[in-house]
Protein backbone atom coordinates (compact mmCIF):
# COMPACT_ATOMS: atom_id res chain seq x y z
CA UNK A 1 0.00 0.00 0.00
CA UNK A 2 2.77 2.41 1.02
CA UNK A 3 4.41 1.92 -2.34
CA UNK A 4 1.30 3.13 -4.07
CA UNK A 5 1.31 6.55 -2.42
CA UNK A 6 4.10 8.13 -4.51
CA UNK A 7 2.46 6.70 -7.64
CA UNK A 8 -0.87 8.23 -6.68
CA UNK A 9 0.84 11.49 -5.89
CA UNK A 10 2.59 11.61 -9.24
CA UNK A 11 -0.65 10.68 -10.97
CA UNK A 12 -2.51 13.54 -9.31
CA UNK A 13 0.29 15.95 -10.21
CA UNK A 14 0.10 14.86 -13.82
CA UNK A 15 -3.67 15.39 -13.89
CA UNK A 16 -3.25 18.81 -12.28
CA UNK A 17 -0.61 19.80 -14.80
CA UNK A 18 -2.80 18.65 -17.67
CA UNK A 19 -5.68 20.74 -16.33
CA UNK A 20 -3.49 23.80 -16.07
CA UNK A 21 -2.07 23.35 -19.56
CA UNK A 22 -5.52 22.74 -20.93
CA UNK A 23 -6.90 25.93 -19.42
CA UNK A 24 -4.05 27.87 -21.01
CA UNK A 25 -4.82 26.31 -24.32
CA UNK A 26 -8.41 27.53 -24.12
CA UNK A 27 -7.25 31.12 -24.00
CA UNK A 28 -4.51 30.79 -26.55
CA UNK A 29 -6.51 31.96 -29.55
CA UNK A 30 -6.97 35.47 -28.25
CA UNK A 31 -10.73 35.19 -27.95
CA UNK A 32 -11.27 35.78 -24.26
CA UNK A 33 -14.17 33.41 -24.16
CA UNK A 34 -14.61 30.89 -26.94
CA UNK A 35 -17.26 29.02 -24.97
CA UNK A 36 -19.68 31.89 -24.68
CA UNK A 37 -21.45 33.98 -27.26
CA UNK A 38 -22.37 37.61 -27.58
CA UNK A 39 -25.56 39.46 -26.87
CA UNK A 40 -26.78 42.90 -27.81
CA UNK A 41 -26.53 46.04 -25.71
CA UNK A 42 -30.12 45.68 -24.50
CA UNK A 43 -29.35 42.39 -22.72
CA UNK A 44 -30.21 41.72 -19.10
CA UNK A 45 -28.18 38.48 -19.21
CA UNK A 46 -24.42 38.37 -19.65
CA UNK A 47 -21.87 35.62 -19.28
CA UNK A 48 -18.17 36.05 -18.61
CA UNK A 49 -16.10 32.94 -18.00
CA UNK A 50 -18.03 30.78 -15.59
CA UNK A 51 -20.35 33.47 -14.33
CA UNK A 52 -23.86 34.35 -15.42
CA UNK A 53 -24.99 37.87 -14.55
CA UNK A 54 -28.66 38.76 -14.59
CA UNK A 55 -30.00 42.21 -13.92
CA UNK A 56 -33.58 42.35 -12.72
CA UNK A 57 -35.51 45.56 -12.32
CA UNK A 58 -33.65 46.33 -9.12
CA UNK A 59 -30.85 43.85 -8.54
CA UNK A 60 -27.81 42.13 -9.94
CA UNK A 61 -28.09 38.36 -9.60
CA UNK A 62 -24.87 36.38 -9.92
CA UNK A 63 -24.76 32.66 -10.76
CA UNK A 64 -21.76 30.37 -10.93
CA UNK A 65 -22.10 28.25 -14.07
CA UNK A 66 -18.85 26.32 -13.74
CA UNK A 67 -21.19 23.36 -13.94
CA UNK A 68 -23.23 24.67 -16.87
CA UNK A 69 -26.26 22.49 -16.29
CA UNK A 70 -26.43 23.45 -12.64
CA UNK A 71 -26.21 27.19 -12.01
CA UNK A 72 -25.41 27.96 -8.38
CA UNK A 73 -26.44 31.29 -6.91
CA UNK A 74 -23.32 33.18 -5.87
CA UNK A 75 -24.64 36.52 -4.71
CA UNK A 76 -27.39 39.06 -5.19
CA UNK A 77 -26.74 42.80 -5.11
CA UNK A 78 -29.45 45.31 -4.59
CA UNK A 79 -29.01 48.18 -7.03
CA UNK A 80 -31.91 50.54 -6.78
CA UNK A 81 -34.65 50.88 -9.33
CA UNK A 82 -35.15 50.78 -13.05
CA UNK A 83 -32.21 48.58 -14.02
CA UNK A 84 -32.25 47.95 -17.76
CA UNK A 85 -29.09 46.41 -19.19
CA UNK A 86 -25.69 44.87 -18.42
CA UNK A 87 -22.50 45.03 -20.48
CA UNK A 88 -19.33 43.27 -19.32
CA UNK A 89 -16.03 44.78 -20.49
CA UNK A 90 -12.66 43.54 -19.31
CA UNK A 91 -12.62 43.83 -15.50
CA UNK A 92 -15.85 45.73 -15.20
CA UNK A 93 -19.59 45.37 -15.49
CA UNK A 94 -21.50 48.33 -16.87
CA UNK A 95 -25.10 48.42 -15.76
CA UNK A 96 -27.52 50.71 -17.53
CA UNK A 97 -30.34 51.99 -15.33
CA UNK A 98 -33.16 54.47 -15.63
CA UNK A 99 -31.22 56.97 -13.55
CA UNK A 100 -27.68 56.37 -14.70
CA UNK A 101 -24.87 53.92 -15.23
CA UNK A 102 -23.36 51.76 -12.51
CA UNK A 103 -19.83 50.38 -12.74
CA UNK A 104 -18.94 47.19 -10.88
CA UNK A 105 -15.50 45.64 -10.78
CA UNK A 106 -15.71 41.90 -11.37
CA UNK A 107 -12.11 40.85 -10.84
CA UNK A 108 -13.73 38.42 -8.44
CA UNK A 109 -16.44 37.22 -10.83
CA UNK A 110 -18.70 35.81 -8.15
CA UNK A 111 -18.63 38.93 -6.04
CA UNK A 112 -18.73 42.15 -8.09
CA UNK A 113 -17.72 45.26 -6.21
CA UNK A 114 -19.45 48.61 -6.70
CA UNK A 115 -17.10 51.24 -8.12
CA UNK A 116 -19.22 54.21 -9.06
CA UNK A 117 -22.46 55.51 -10.44
CA UNK A 118 -22.71 58.01 -13.21
CA UNK A 119 -26.00 59.81 -12.81
CA UNK A 120 -27.99 61.82 -15.25
CA UNK A 121 -31.58 62.57 -16.10
CA UNK A 122 -34.15 59.78 -16.11
CA UNK A 123 -34.30 57.82 -19.34
CA UNK A 124 -33.63 54.41 -20.86
CA UNK A 125 -29.96 53.68 -21.19
CA UNK A 126 -28.11 50.82 -22.78
CA UNK A 127 -24.34 51.17 -22.65
CA UNK A 128 -21.40 49.77 -24.61
CA UNK A 129 -17.71 50.22 -23.85
CA UNK A 130 -14.50 50.29 -25.84
CA UNK A 131 -11.10 51.37 -24.60
CA UNK A 132 -11.47 54.22 -22.13
CA UNK A 133 -14.92 55.34 -23.23
CA UNK A 134 -18.47 54.22 -22.55
CA UNK A 135 -21.21 55.13 -25.01
CA UNK A 136 -24.68 55.50 -23.53
CA UNK A 137 -27.90 56.28 -25.32
CA UNK A 138 -30.64 58.12 -23.49
CA UNK A 139 -34.08 57.80 -24.97
CA UNK A 140 -36.81 60.20 -24.06
CA UNK A 141 -40.26 58.69 -23.95
CA UNK A 142 -43.28 57.79 -21.90
CA UNK A 143 -41.97 54.63 -20.27
CA UNK A 144 -38.46 55.96 -19.83
CA UNK A 145 -38.67 59.59 -19.04
CA UNK A 146 -42.02 60.99 -18.01
CA UNK A 147 -42.47 64.55 -19.07
CA UNK A 148 -40.47 64.52 -22.30
CA UNK A 149 -37.00 65.88 -22.78
CA UNK A 150 -34.85 64.85 -25.67
CA UNK A 151 -32.80 61.82 -26.62
CA UNK A 152 -29.04 61.81 -26.71
CA UNK A 153 -25.81 59.87 -27.06
CA UNK A 154 -23.38 60.50 -24.23
CA UNK A 155 -19.68 59.68 -24.23
CA UNK A 156 -18.25 58.97 -20.80
CA UNK A 157 -14.58 58.69 -19.95
CA UNK A 158 -14.25 55.60 -17.76
CA UNK A 159 -10.45 55.37 -17.65
CA UNK A 160 -10.86 55.76 -13.89
CA UNK A 161 -13.90 53.57 -13.16
CA UNK A 162 -14.33 55.19 -9.78
CA UNK A 163 -14.74 58.61 -11.42
CA UNK A 164 -16.66 58.41 -14.70
CA UNK A 165 -16.84 61.78 -16.44
CA UNK A 166 -18.96 62.90 -19.38
CA UNK A 167 -16.85 64.22 -22.23
CA UNK A 168 -19.49 64.67 -24.91
CA UNK A 169 -23.19 64.57 -25.69
CA UNK A 170 -25.23 64.93 -28.85
CA UNK A 171 -28.87 64.69 -29.91
CA UNK A 172 -30.31 61.42 -31.19
CA UNK A 173 -33.74 60.66 -32.66
CA UNK A 174 -34.97 57.70 -30.68
CA UNK A 175 -32.03 55.53 -29.70
CA UNK A 176 -32.35 51.96 -28.40
CA UNK A 177 -29.43 49.52 -28.56
CA UNK A 178 -25.96 50.30 -29.81
CA UNK A 179 -22.79 48.50 -30.81
CA UNK A 180 -19.14 49.44 -31.05
CA UNK A 181 -16.18 47.96 -32.91
CA UNK A 182 -12.90 49.55 -33.97
CA UNK A 183 -13.60 53.06 -35.27
CA UNK A 184 -17.34 52.45 -35.79
CA UNK A 185 -20.25 53.08 -33.49
CA UNK A 186 -23.70 51.84 -34.54
CA UNK A 187 -26.86 53.26 -33.03
CA UNK A 188 -30.30 51.67 -33.38
CA UNK A 189 -32.88 54.42 -33.69
CA UNK A 190 -36.00 52.23 -33.43
CA UNK A 191 -38.49 52.73 -36.28
CA UNK A 192 -36.54 55.77 -37.44
CA UNK A 193 -33.62 53.68 -38.68
CA UNK A 194 -30.01 52.68 -38.17
CA UNK A 195 -27.13 55.10 -37.69
CA UNK A 196 -23.46 54.54 -38.55
CA UNK A 197 -21.00 56.78 -36.72
CA UNK A 198 -17.27 57.27 -36.96
CA UNK A 199 -15.30 57.21 -33.72
CA UNK A 200 -11.78 57.64 -35.07
CA UNK A 201 -11.72 60.27 -32.36
CA UNK A 202 -13.34 58.08 -29.68
CA UNK A 203 -14.64 60.98 -27.60
CA UNK A 204 -16.31 62.62 -30.59
CA UNK A 205 -18.62 60.31 -32.55
CA UNK A 206 -19.55 61.73 -35.95
CA UNK A 207 -22.71 60.64 -37.76
CA UNK A 208 -21.76 59.28 -41.20
CA UNK A 209 -24.80 57.45 -42.54
CA UNK A 210 -28.41 56.94 -41.59
CA UNK A 211 -30.43 54.02 -42.99
CA UNK A 212 -34.10 54.87 -42.61
CA UNK A 213 -35.29 51.60 -44.13
CA UNK A 214 -33.58 49.54 -41.40
CA UNK A 215 -35.87 49.54 -38.36
CA UNK A 216 -33.46 48.77 -35.55
CA UNK A 217 -33.97 47.88 -31.90
CA UNK A 218 -30.69 46.17 -31.09
CA UNK A 219 -27.46 45.18 -32.83
CA UNK A 220 -24.61 42.73 -32.44
CA UNK A 221 -21.33 43.72 -34.08
CA UNK A 222 -18.78 41.00 -34.77
CA UNK A 223 -16.00 40.72 -37.34
CA UNK A 224 -17.38 43.37 -39.71
CA UNK A 225 -20.77 41.71 -39.46
CA UNK A 226 -23.95 43.37 -38.18
CA UNK A 227 -26.94 41.48 -36.84
CA UNK A 228 -29.85 43.85 -36.34
CA UNK A 229 -33.36 43.23 -34.96
CA UNK A 230 -36.27 45.54 -35.36
CA UNK A 231 -39.99 45.45 -35.88
CA UNK A 232 -39.58 44.36 -39.50
CA UNK A 233 -37.46 41.34 -38.62
CA UNK A 234 -33.83 40.36 -38.38
CA UNK A 235 -31.40 41.92 -40.84
CA UNK A 236 -27.77 41.05 -41.48
CA UNK A 237 -25.21 43.33 -43.08
CA UNK A 238 -21.49 43.44 -43.51
CA UNK A 239 -19.43 46.59 -43.44
CA UNK A 240 -15.88 47.70 -44.21
CA UNK A 241 -13.80 50.82 -43.65
CA UNK A 242 -16.22 52.91 -45.68
CA UNK A 243 -19.38 54.17 -44.02
CA UNK A 244 -21.74 52.04 -46.09
CA UNK A 245 -23.23 48.71 -45.12
CA UNK A 246 -23.95 45.82 -47.50
CA UNK A 247 -27.08 43.74 -47.20
CA UNK A 248 -26.62 40.01 -46.55
CA UNK A 249 -30.03 38.63 -45.62
CA UNK A 250 -33.20 39.07 -43.62
CA UNK A 251 -35.67 37.00 -41.69
CA UNK A 252 -38.84 39.02 -42.09
CA UNK A 253 -41.66 39.44 -39.60
CA UNK A 254 -44.71 37.60 -40.89
CA UNK B 1 -31.09 37.55 30.81
CA UNK B 2 -29.65 35.52 27.96
CA UNK B 3 -33.09 34.31 27.09
CA UNK B 4 -34.49 37.82 27.00
CA UNK B 5 -31.67 38.90 24.74
CA UNK B 6 -32.32 35.96 22.42
CA UNK B 7 -36.02 36.77 22.31
CA UNK B 8 -35.23 40.40 21.53
CA UNK B 9 -32.87 39.40 18.74
CA UNK B 10 -35.41 37.01 17.27
CA UNK B 11 -38.07 39.68 17.33
CA UNK B 12 -35.76 42.12 15.61
CA UNK B 13 -34.90 39.50 12.99
CA UNK B 14 -38.57 38.85 12.35
CA UNK B 15 -39.28 42.53 12.09
CA UNK B 16 -36.55 42.96 9.50
CA UNK B 17 -38.28 40.38 7.34
CA UNK B 18 -41.69 41.95 7.73
CA UNK B 19 -42.85 42.73 4.26
CA UNK B 20 -44.63 45.99 3.87
CA UNK B 21 -46.52 46.53 0.68
CA UNK B 22 -45.86 50.18 0.14
CA UNK B 23 -49.10 52.08 0.03
CA UNK B 24 -49.64 53.27 -3.53
CA UNK B 25 -49.62 57.02 -3.45
CA UNK B 26 -51.81 58.94 -5.82
CA UNK B 27 -49.67 60.92 -8.14
CA UNK B 28 -50.00 64.26 -9.77
CA UNK B 29 -51.32 62.83 -13.03
CA UNK B 30 -55.07 63.20 -13.42
CA UNK B 31 -57.06 60.02 -13.99
CA UNK B 32 -58.17 60.11 -17.63
CA UNK B 33 -60.59 57.17 -17.62
CA UNK B 34 -57.99 54.64 -18.66
CA UNK B 35 -55.76 52.34 -16.67
CA UNK B 36 -53.84 49.12 -16.82
CA UNK B 37 -55.31 45.76 -15.89
CA UNK B 38 -53.18 42.72 -15.06
CA UNK B 39 -53.39 39.69 -17.32
CA UNK B 40 -53.15 36.58 -15.20
CA UNK B 41 -52.01 33.04 -15.89
CA UNK B 42 -51.86 30.00 -13.65
CA UNK B 43 -48.50 28.76 -12.38
CA UNK B 44 -48.89 25.68 -14.62
CA UNK B 45 -49.44 27.81 -17.71
CA UNK B 46 -46.38 29.91 -16.91
CA UNK B 47 -44.17 26.85 -16.38
CA UNK B 48 -45.20 25.14 -19.62
CA UNK B 49 -42.30 25.03 -22.10
CA UNK B 50 -42.81 23.51 -25.54
CA UNK B 51 -40.43 22.94 -28.44
CA UNK B 52 -41.79 23.10 -31.95
CA UNK B 53 -40.57 23.36 -35.52
CA UNK B 54 -39.49 26.78 -36.79
CA UNK B 55 -41.99 29.64 -36.49
CA UNK B 56 -42.00 32.98 -38.29
CA UNK B 57 -40.88 36.07 -36.34
CA UNK B 58 -43.67 38.28 -35.00
CA UNK B 59 -42.17 40.68 -32.47
CA UNK B 60 -38.45 40.00 -32.39
CA UNK B 61 -36.69 41.26 -29.27
CA UNK B 62 -33.16 40.63 -28.09
CA UNK B 63 -30.59 38.62 -29.98
CA UNK B 64 -27.65 36.42 -29.04
CA UNK B 65 -25.03 34.70 -31.18
CA UNK B 66 -23.04 31.66 -30.29
CA UNK B 67 -20.86 29.62 -32.61
CA UNK B 68 -22.87 29.21 -35.81
CA UNK B 69 -26.20 29.80 -34.09
CA UNK B 70 -28.34 32.83 -33.63
CA UNK B 71 -30.97 33.07 -30.92
CA UNK B 72 -33.79 35.54 -31.39
CA UNK B 73 -36.18 36.32 -28.58
CA UNK B 74 -39.84 36.51 -29.50
CA UNK B 75 -40.96 39.19 -27.02
CA UNK B 76 -42.55 37.50 -24.04
CA UNK B 77 -43.12 34.24 -25.92
CA UNK B 78 -39.91 32.30 -26.44
CA UNK B 79 -36.80 31.74 -28.53
CA UNK B 80 -36.18 31.16 -32.23
CA UNK B 81 -33.05 29.10 -32.93
CA UNK B 82 -31.42 29.94 -36.25
CA UNK B 83 -28.52 28.25 -38.00
CA UNK B 84 -26.48 31.22 -39.19
CA UNK B 85 -23.45 29.36 -40.55
CA UNK B 86 -24.10 31.23 -43.80
CA UNK B 87 -25.31 34.75 -42.89
CA UNK B 88 -26.61 35.10 -46.45
CA UNK B 89 -28.94 32.16 -45.88
CA UNK B 90 -29.91 31.86 -42.23
CA UNK B 91 -31.98 28.77 -41.57
CA UNK B 92 -34.74 28.88 -38.98
CA UNK B 93 -34.43 25.60 -37.03
CA UNK B 94 -36.82 25.55 -34.12
CA UNK B 95 -38.85 27.51 -31.60
CA UNK B 96 -38.95 27.13 -27.83
CA UNK B 97 -42.16 28.51 -26.42
CA UNK B 98 -41.52 30.11 -23.00
CA UNK B 99 -43.96 32.47 -21.34
CA UNK B 100 -42.47 35.76 -20.21
CA UNK B 101 -39.17 35.22 -22.00
CA UNK B 102 -37.12 38.26 -23.03
CA UNK B 103 -33.50 37.32 -22.34
CA UNK B 104 -31.04 34.68 -23.43
CA UNK B 105 -27.38 33.79 -22.98
CA UNK B 106 -25.34 30.77 -24.01
CA UNK B 107 -22.31 28.95 -22.68
CA UNK B 108 -21.26 25.77 -24.43
CA UNK B 109 -24.30 23.55 -24.84
CA UNK B 110 -26.32 25.45 -22.28
CA UNK B 111 -28.87 28.09 -23.07
CA UNK B 112 -30.07 30.25 -20.17
CA UNK B 113 -33.45 31.90 -20.47
CA UNK B 114 -35.89 33.77 -18.26
CA UNK B 115 -39.39 32.41 -17.76
CA UNK B 116 -41.02 35.19 -15.75
CA UNK B 117 -39.11 34.96 -12.43
CA UNK B 118 -37.77 31.48 -13.18
CA UNK B 119 -34.35 30.81 -14.73
CA UNK B 120 -34.36 27.94 -17.23
CA UNK B 121 -31.34 25.90 -18.30
CA UNK B 122 -31.84 24.37 -21.73
CA UNK B 123 -29.60 21.75 -23.33
CA UNK B 124 -29.02 22.77 -26.95
CA UNK B 125 -26.65 19.98 -27.94
CA UNK B 126 -29.21 19.27 -30.63
CA UNK B 127 -30.55 22.73 -31.54
CA UNK B 128 -33.46 21.16 -33.39
CA UNK B 129 -34.71 19.59 -30.20
CA UNK B 130 -33.64 21.65 -27.21
CA UNK B 131 -34.47 20.22 -23.79
CA UNK B 132 -35.13 21.98 -20.49
CA UNK B 133 -32.86 20.34 -17.94
CA UNK B 134 -33.36 22.63 -14.99
CA UNK B 135 -35.61 25.38 -13.76
CA UNK B 136 -34.70 27.61 -10.85
CA UNK B 137 -37.74 29.35 -9.38
CA UNK B 138 -37.55 32.91 -8.01
CA UNK B 139 -34.15 33.43 -9.61
CA UNK B 140 -35.07 36.77 -11.15
CA UNK B 141 -36.98 39.24 -9.02
CA UNK B 142 -39.84 40.55 -11.16
CA UNK B 143 -41.91 43.65 -10.65
CA UNK B 144 -45.56 43.43 -9.96
CA UNK B 145 -46.57 46.63 -11.75
CA UNK B 146 -46.58 47.94 -15.32
CA UNK B 147 -43.36 49.38 -16.72
CA UNK B 148 -44.97 52.71 -17.63
CA UNK B 149 -44.94 55.63 -15.26
CA UNK B 150 -47.53 58.24 -14.51
CA UNK B 151 -50.32 55.71 -14.92
CA UNK B 152 -53.10 54.13 -12.88
CA UNK B 153 -53.47 50.38 -12.61
CA UNK B 154 -55.55 47.74 -10.93
CA UNK B 155 -53.62 46.39 -7.95
CA UNK B 156 -52.53 42.82 -8.68
CA UNK B 157 -54.16 40.04 -6.69
CA UNK B 158 -51.94 36.98 -6.21
CA UNK B 159 -55.07 34.89 -5.60
CA UNK B 160 -55.89 35.27 -9.28
CA UNK B 161 -52.55 33.89 -10.47
CA UNK B 162 -49.30 35.22 -11.83
CA UNK B 163 -49.30 38.58 -13.64
CA UNK B 164 -47.89 37.90 -17.09
CA UNK B 165 -48.74 41.17 -18.80
CA UNK B 166 -50.70 44.40 -18.56
CA UNK B 167 -53.40 45.74 -20.85
CA UNK B 168 -54.63 49.27 -21.15
CA UNK B 169 -58.39 49.53 -20.84
CA UNK B 170 -60.96 52.21 -20.11
CA UNK B 171 -62.06 52.24 -16.48
CA UNK B 172 -65.12 53.82 -14.85
CA UNK B 173 -63.46 54.14 -11.49
CA UNK B 174 -59.98 55.32 -10.68
CA UNK B 175 -57.99 52.22 -9.68
CA UNK B 176 -56.17 52.19 -6.34
CA UNK B 177 -52.66 51.72 -7.68
CA UNK B 178 -50.56 54.41 -9.31
CA UNK B 179 -46.98 54.82 -10.36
Amino acid sequence: MKKLIPVLFLGLMAIGLLLILNSCNDNADGDPNPQTGAGGSMARFAITGNTLYIVSDQSLEVYDIGDGGNPAKAVSKNLGVGIETIFPYQQNLFVGAADGMYIYNNSKPNDPVFMSKYTHVLSCDPVVVQGKYAYVTLRAGMTCRPGGGFSSLDVIDISDPTRPAMVGTQRMDSPYGLGVSGNKLFVCEGDKGFRVMDISKPAEPVSKAFYQQVAAYDVIVRNNHLIITGNKGLFQYKYDDSDSIQYLSKIPVL
Amino acid sequence: MKRALLAACLTLLMLSCYYRDSEPFIGNVKFDGTGYRPIYATAEEVAKVAVSTAKPLKTPGKIYTFDRYLFINESGEGIHIIDNADPKNPENLSFISIMGNYDIAVKGNWLYADNMSTLLVIDITDPKSPKVVKSIPNAIPTRNYPSMQGIYFECPDSQKGVVVDWEKISMDKQPKCYR
